[in-house]
């Protein structure tokens, strides 16, 4: 079976570690608790045409504690980057951390918007959003909570890497 | 024996292994109870070769492979990870070691490390988050409001969004007009402070202003000079009920610069001051830059004053750090005020003190002297340092510079409040120009700031009052004698018929803002000039100066077209005028204005050439089209060497460039046949006439043809 590694990245707090939770396990904790370092899950993915075993590296989130970690893109052959819809920052931080990755890596990446379960509480505008959308192969709005388009977001991005 | 001390000492949960060949390990000492779960191939075996389980520990592999391959003693580590055995999770983190000639693999569990620093840095984030969201709804709502209250519109008209995002906000809102009369306050500002629309009842505007007023040694100047305000405020309301507020305070501003309303959004940021107080580090010290915080300084200043020993507080604020958030973003913004916050302690005695008491504020005490030359010798080392080049993440060059204001305890003032209040106030008079610079403050600075805020209010009124008055100057083709351009010169004619000199209310103007109002009327006035001078003389071209302050505007081209167009005009009669300065300090922005106007048609002049620092280079890179010699190098031709040599290197440079020369400030006929006998045949000045006013120089150019046709 073949295996391959994507990489999960993004503010903190966005939800990175809770979207790997409720696809590996099933299950969302309400309570937020801090990644340090990192955490690799595995999950095999059932494309029809083959299989492919997941390797998902959750990266801590990179903020003014910590600074983004090229290496540990090594070997990716996709990344998402994880924002969240009720902080506008987490979009601005997110694209930065998007155009860090550029510098070092042309491998694909998908936009993912978390906690699509709570209002909107940011504020860009479709075409603000449509615009930032345009530098990635697919955005997804997700839930980790409810599971909304977790399992197609993965799935997406496990497409993604046999290409 | 090395394994029994590890076990005896029992102060690391380690494994060692000794590298024997690639992936070929020997177990030296191993807590079996987590390593097993991680290398099962391992359990039972003294050498033993990695399986690959753990696709962490592979990719480490990589890295460790080429250290241990070179040799040298040292250590390389791979960052903490976590590993999910059976039954729980292991924090672990993994040391390639070169010892002696020896390669070894060093694993730790770092369980109550990572639980230990898992809390820290839950506070910290926690915080960073809660932070980050106030800020978004604060900036959101205040660009919202500032967009409808600036067009005019009514709070009944404000859109059904914004109204909704106000009524329900879960900060307060206060709105008053340009009198500081509250107009509206929203449902969460009662909540907050606990209090009802009953006339008995302080009103949530009334707490607010109080507080403001009393916690603050900037309120005075923020209402005079109609500036942004940001910090924190304690309300108490006895006996029980205690907030830490986060207030911010905005004016808006309408076309004309002119204040028309207040906008006060503040937070209940009660839960982040708790979260801080469970770390006695956060709640006196910023966050960011690690310095103390505002609360800290105060106490500190008021420690300092009952020493009775004398000392200089100085206030320091970073120019145009909006700026570089809008253009870098908050964490670049971050980032700059930390190796700021680094270099200003570098400046500084163990005896100082400097903390982060506003957003791009920082507050110093500077203990023991009550000279200022050591003062300003310090405050001289610190611009220097602060004004090296700063770098973001992502490799962008920022440069800052700074105004600093300082107050002299007891000289000046001897109480905290005073001496604050002094500091900012000499801070704020700094803030003129775009250079680093300090101010002491001193009576006469304050008369003069009085004097200032007079200037400015006449200035405003100027604007509404349709004071100003715009004169022509001729420029002549000394070859023909013919007016082929005139400049456009702004006068204040004041009420008892006499006028002001530019020179006194450009500067203001320009700092103030007021100069984006002031440039559109004189663009509007000099294309409705052209349009009456082209009856007279259809090629002839009007130029008008545009300021730095200007150039900044991002609507100016937008504007210059729209004007142009309106009023129907070829766009080849209008000229704008920059100075040097500009093209160097905002280069980029220049270059697309000077593209896109030349696109439609308009030249351009560089006005005061040779009085900064002209570089070819840009010269060449920019849509030019004339140089203006400045007036200082004219005035002194017939007896400075050094003036006709600068002079002649203008004319030949602006000639092997391929561009107009024009000659200020000729006021004899020496320096008119000088420049004429060296091919600088365009020049104005005295000699030719004085700027004047609009009918008079029509009555010139009328008096021109028909000495033509005679």
């Amino acid at each position: 079976m073949i295996q391959k590694k994507i990489c999960l990245l993004g503010p903190s707090g966005v939800g990175k570690t809770s979207l790997v939770k409720q696809f590996v396990e099933g299950i969302f904790s309400e309570k937020y608790l801090t990644t340090i370092g990192v955490k690799i899950d595995k999950k095999v993915i059932d494309l029809t045409i083959e299989q492919v075993q997941l390797m998902i590296w959750d990266l801590e989130g990179i903020d003014r504690y910590c600074g983004f970690q090229p290496k540990y893109l090594r070997g990716a052959s996709a990344y998402a980057i994880i924002t969240d819809q009720t902080r506008s920052q987490s979009l601005v931080e997110g694209m930065e951390i998007h155009r860090m990755v550029r510098e070092i890596s042309d491998i694909p990446a998908i936009l993912v918007v978390n906690k699509s379960d709570l209002d909107v509480a940011w504020h860009w505008t479709e075409n603000e959003l449509n615009g930032y959308s345009k530098e990635f192969v697919r955005s997804f709005s997700t839930s980790a909570k409810t599971g909304a388009q977790v399992e197609e977001m993965f799935k997406f991005i496990a497409q993604l890497t046999l290409k | 024996m090395q394994q029994s001390l590890i076990q005896a000492l029992g102060i690391i949960d380690c494994t060692i292994l000794k590298r024997e060949s690639n992936r070929q390990f020997q177990l030296l000492h191993c807590n079996e109870q987590w390593f097993y779960a991680l290398a099962p191939e391992a359990i039972g075996h003294e050498t033993f070769e990695f399986a690959g389980n753990s696709p962490f520990l592979e990719d480490f592999f990589i890295d460790a492979e080429d250290f241990w391959q070179i040799g040298n003693d040292g250590q390389i580590q791979s960052g903490i990870w976590t590993e999910q055995s059976k039954d729980r999770l292991l924090r672990l983190e993994a040391i390639a070691a070169v010892a002696k000639g020896e390669s070894y693999l060093i694993i730790n569990n770092l369980e109550v490390e990572y639980e230990r620093q898992q809390n820290t840095l839950q506070v910290a984030r926690e915080l960073l988050i809660s932070n980050d969201k106030m800020l978004a709804q604060h900036e959101y709502i205040h660009e919202r409001l500032d967009q409808v209250l600036r067009q005019n519109q009514t709070l009944q008209s404000l859109h059904e969004p914004i109204k909704r995002v106000i009524e329900n906000a879960e900060f307060g809102v206060i709105i008053t007009d340009a009198s500081i009369t509250p107009i509206n306050q929203n449902p969460n500002a009662y909540l907050l402070l606990e209090t009802t629309d009953n006339e008995f009842e302080e009103t949530p505007f009334e707490i607010m202003i109080k507080l403001f007023k009393h916690q603050c040694a900037e309120y005075e100047r923020v209402f005079d000079t109609a500036s942004r305000w940001h910090g924190e405020l304690f309300w108490h309301k006895p006996p029980y009920s205690s907030k830490w507020l986060k207030l911010a305070l905005y004016p808006v501003k309408d076309a004309n610069e002119k204040v028309c309303n207040w906008i006060f959004i503040f937070s209940d940021v009660s839960r982040i001051k708790y979260l801080m107080q469970r770390n006695e580090k956060l709640s006196l010290y910023d966050n960011v830059t690690s310095l103390p915080n505002r609360q800290f300084f105060w106490q500190k200043l008021e420690k300092q004053i009952e020493q009775e020993k004398p000392f200089f507080v100085v206030y320091l604020d970073v120019k145009q750090f909006k700026q570089i958030n809008e253009l870098h973003g908050h964490q670049a913004g971050d980032q700059i005020l930390v190796e700021l916050a680094n270099r200003i302690q570098q400046c500084l005695s163990e005896s100082d003190l400097c903390a982060r008491i506003g957003g791009n504020e920082f507050g110093m005490i500077i203990s023991g002297t009550n000279d200022q030359t050591i003062c300003s010798d310090l405050v001289q080392r610190l611009i220097e340092s602060a004004e090296l080049p700063l770098y973001t993440d992502s490799k962008q060059k920022v440069q800052v510079s700074l105004s600093l204001g300082a107050a002299h305890f007891p000289s000046d003032a001897s109480d905290s409040e005073e001496l604050m209040k002094f500091a900012d106030l000499a801070m704020f008079s700094a803030k003129k120009g775009s250079k680093s610079k300090l101010r002491f403050y001193s009576k006469a600075l304050k008369e003069e700031s009085m004097r200032r805020l007079e200037l400015e209010n006449a200035l405003r009124k100027a604007i509404d009052e349709n004071q100003f008055e715009l004169f022509l100057q001729p420029i002549m083709n000394l070859a023909t004698g013919v007016i082929t351009k005139a400049e456009a010169l702004i006068r204040w004619r004041m009420p008892d018929g006499s006028y002001t000199s530019p020179d006194q209310f450009i500067p203001l103007a320009e700092q103030t803002g007021l100069i984006i109002p002031i440039g559109k009327w004189v663009l509007s006035r000099a294309v409705e000039m052209v349009k009456v001078v082209l009856q007279h003389q259809p090629d002839l071209k009007v130029s008008v100066n545009i300021s730095p302050r200007q150039i900044a505007d991002r609507q100016l081209f937008e504007f210059v077209s729209k004007v142009i167009d309106h009023s129907g005009i070829p766009a080849q009669n209008i000229e704008l005028e920059l100075t040097e300065g500009v093209l160097i300090d905002s280069y980029d922005r220049v270059k697309k204005l000077l593209e896109q106007v030349r696109d439609i048609g308009i030249s351009t002049s560089i006005d005061d050439f040779g009085t900064g620092y002209s570089s070819l280079s840009y010269l060449q890179k920019l849509p030019i089209d004339n140089l203006k010699i400045d007036r200082s190098f004219v005035y002194d031709l017939e007896q400075n060497e050094n003036d006709k040599a600068i002079v002649l290197a203008v004319i030949a440079m602006a000639r092997s460039l391929k561009l107009g020369v024009i000659a200020e400030g000729v006021e004899n006929q020496y320096q008119a046949d000088f420049l004429l006998d060296n091919k600088c045949d365009i020049a104005q000045g005295y000699l030719f006439s004085k700027p004047l006013p609009f009918e008079q120089f029509c009555d010139l150019l009328i008096a021109q043809k028909h000495a033509k046709k005679t």
